[in-house]
């Protein structure tokens, strides 16, 4: 029990810490990025990046959460991201 | 629901719809009922993707003719099912097929508590190091095989330490840091077990893909914290831990022995217009450590042995994805190196000319010809140095197809 508290402990604290210290608030560089970016700076990351005819406008919604989840995306970049594939159907 | 009774919602929300007035409410009142219609059977947003694969290799340095030296060696399967059920629920799961034997890989539901937090729970893809959940899928693995890890090609047993799936729940999220961002991701699973040998003895290998036949109360905790101090995302340096007791419930001699796992795990991507090419680094450093304990030899004497492993690998790859030649730039050199150190007194580790346990090392030199952005033709020739010296060559080759 005594190393499952050592190991969360550091983990709790590093989220507490950051979420408390900056409010979880994306700069204006972040803020300011478009869907276009985050896809070339984020897909790349893994795999190669597809392109928004690949899927469906739908399917793009579905691919999107599954990658949010997967790679752990921020909800902001996950939905410019799949904006971005929908509107360049 | 019945069919008419389906009808009837959606004629109700269509008149709904159409009786509001204002523009404002009339974008309030679609939201709500594309919210509706979603939530209904059949409506929910579905995907079925997945991959399929097809491989060959060829043992180079086989002096023995009566071998065989090469061979189509491997195929498989894997569709991959996503349901988006509501804006805060889903469910992904993949059945694999390989090489004819087939196993569900993971059926997870999950559901989003905020914006930065969303809970799962089922067979999920063990969330520790950064290669199990990304970077192991076959449309995404770049060579034709994996890096040389701790599995049953070595060891008495596969421990899938970093690989493969675990029962459980998990809590992740992605968090804005200013230019920087980091994710985490915790879980709590059914704990690890002794591998045991044909005489039902623990051998001190610890197996962690432990589905359904939990041997213990306690349960496994762990976890893995992201970090991208760059605004472009280009770096990830990723941290991870856990731990759970591995012994069986009412076994007096193993029932506390504990294993604790480590790993650090990287990723930097960049795009080079000087070289007109894309450079990828990625790499993930895996350590185990299991309490001490008394195992048996064959003659069933005792020994105890320093029951620590230590694993990493590292690869780089290069692709001139902005050159002009429509060839080039669909194809991506890569070098893979990965060692692993296995408990030197055990047993069951390969031993040196010496008779003492030692290091085992791969190298892999390979090609990639992406035929598109998930399907490509890959080779390598790899070259695996056991503890004595002795080489292993084999060249790959492997056709993956993204569906």
């Amino acid at each position: 029990m005594k190393k499952i508290t050592l190991l969360f402990i550091p983990i709790a604290a590093v989220i507490s810490v950051a979420i408390t210290l900056n409010g979880c608030v994306a700069s204006q560089t972040v803020t300011a990025k478009s869907g276009t970016q985050l896809w070339g700076e984020n897909c790349g990351r893994c795999h190669n990046s597809p392109s928004s005819s690949d899927f469906s406008g739908a399917q793009w919604e579905v691919i999107g959460t599954h990658m949010k989840l997967r790679a752990n995306l921020t909800e902001d970049e996950t939905n410019k991201i799949i904006a971005f594939f929908k509107s360049a159907q | 629901m019945k069919t008419s009774s389906k009808y009837l919602v959606i004629a109700a929300l269509l008149l709904s719809s159409i009786a509001n007035k204002t523009t404002a409410q009339d974008s309030t009142q679609t939201e709500k009922n594309q919210k509706i219609l979603m939530a209904l059977p059949g409506n929910t947003k579905m995907l079925l993707t997945g991959v399929a694969w097809f491989g060959f290799h060829a043992n180079m340095n086989d002096t023995i003719k009566t071998n065989v030296k090469n061979s189509f060696n491997t195929y498989g399967f894997s569709p991959m099912f996503l349901w988006k059920l509501s804006d805060k629920m889903f469910f992904e799961s993949e059945i694999e097929i390989n090489n004819g034997e087939m196993e569900l890989e993971y059926a997870k539901i999950s559901y989003k508590l905020n914006k930065f937090m969303t809970v799962g729970a089922g067979r999920m893809l063990t969330p520790f190091g950064a290669y199990g959940e990304r970077w192991e899928p076959v449309h995404i693995e770049k060579f034709p095989n994996s890096h040389l890890r701790p599995n049953d090609d070595l060891l008495p047993d596969d421990t899938h330490l970093y690989w493969g799936a675990i029962m459980g729940i998990d809590v992740r999220g992605g968090i804005p840091l200013g230019s920087a961002k980091m994710n985490y991701s915790m879980f709590v699973s059914n704990g690890p077990l002794l591998s045991k040998d044909e005489n039902g003895r623990p051998t001190g290998v610890v197996q962690y893909e432990n589905l359904l036949d939990e041997n213990n109360n306690n349960k496994e905790v762990g976890g893995r914290i992201g970090i991208l101090p760059f605004s472009n995302s280009s770096l990830e340096i990723g941290f991870s831990g856990k731990h759970g007791l591995a012994g069986d419930i009412g076994d007096t001699v193993y029932e506390n022995i504990g294993a604790t796992a480590t790993a650090v795990d990287f990723s930097y991507l960049k795009s080079i217009e000087a070289i007109k090419s894309t450079i990828s680094f990625r790499g993930q450093y895996n350590t185990l450590t299991v309490d001490k304990a008394n195992y048996y030899l064959t003659d069933s004497t005792t020994y105890t042995f320093d029951n620590t492993m230590k694993n990493y690998y590292a690869q780089f790859s290069i692709r001139p994805s902005m050159a002009h030649g429509k060839c080039i730039k669909k194809t991506e050199l890569m070098f893979r190196y990965s060692s692993m150190a296995l408990p030197k007194d055990a047993i069951w580790c390969p031993k040196d000319k010496n008779g003492k346990g030692g290091i085992i090392t791969r190298m892999d030199i390979g090609l990639c010809y992406w035929l598109n952005w998930r399907s490509g033709l890959r080779f390598a020739y790899e070259i695996t140095t056991m503890p004595d010296g002795t080489k292993q060559n084999q060249l790959l080759a492997l056709l993956a197809v993204g569906l």
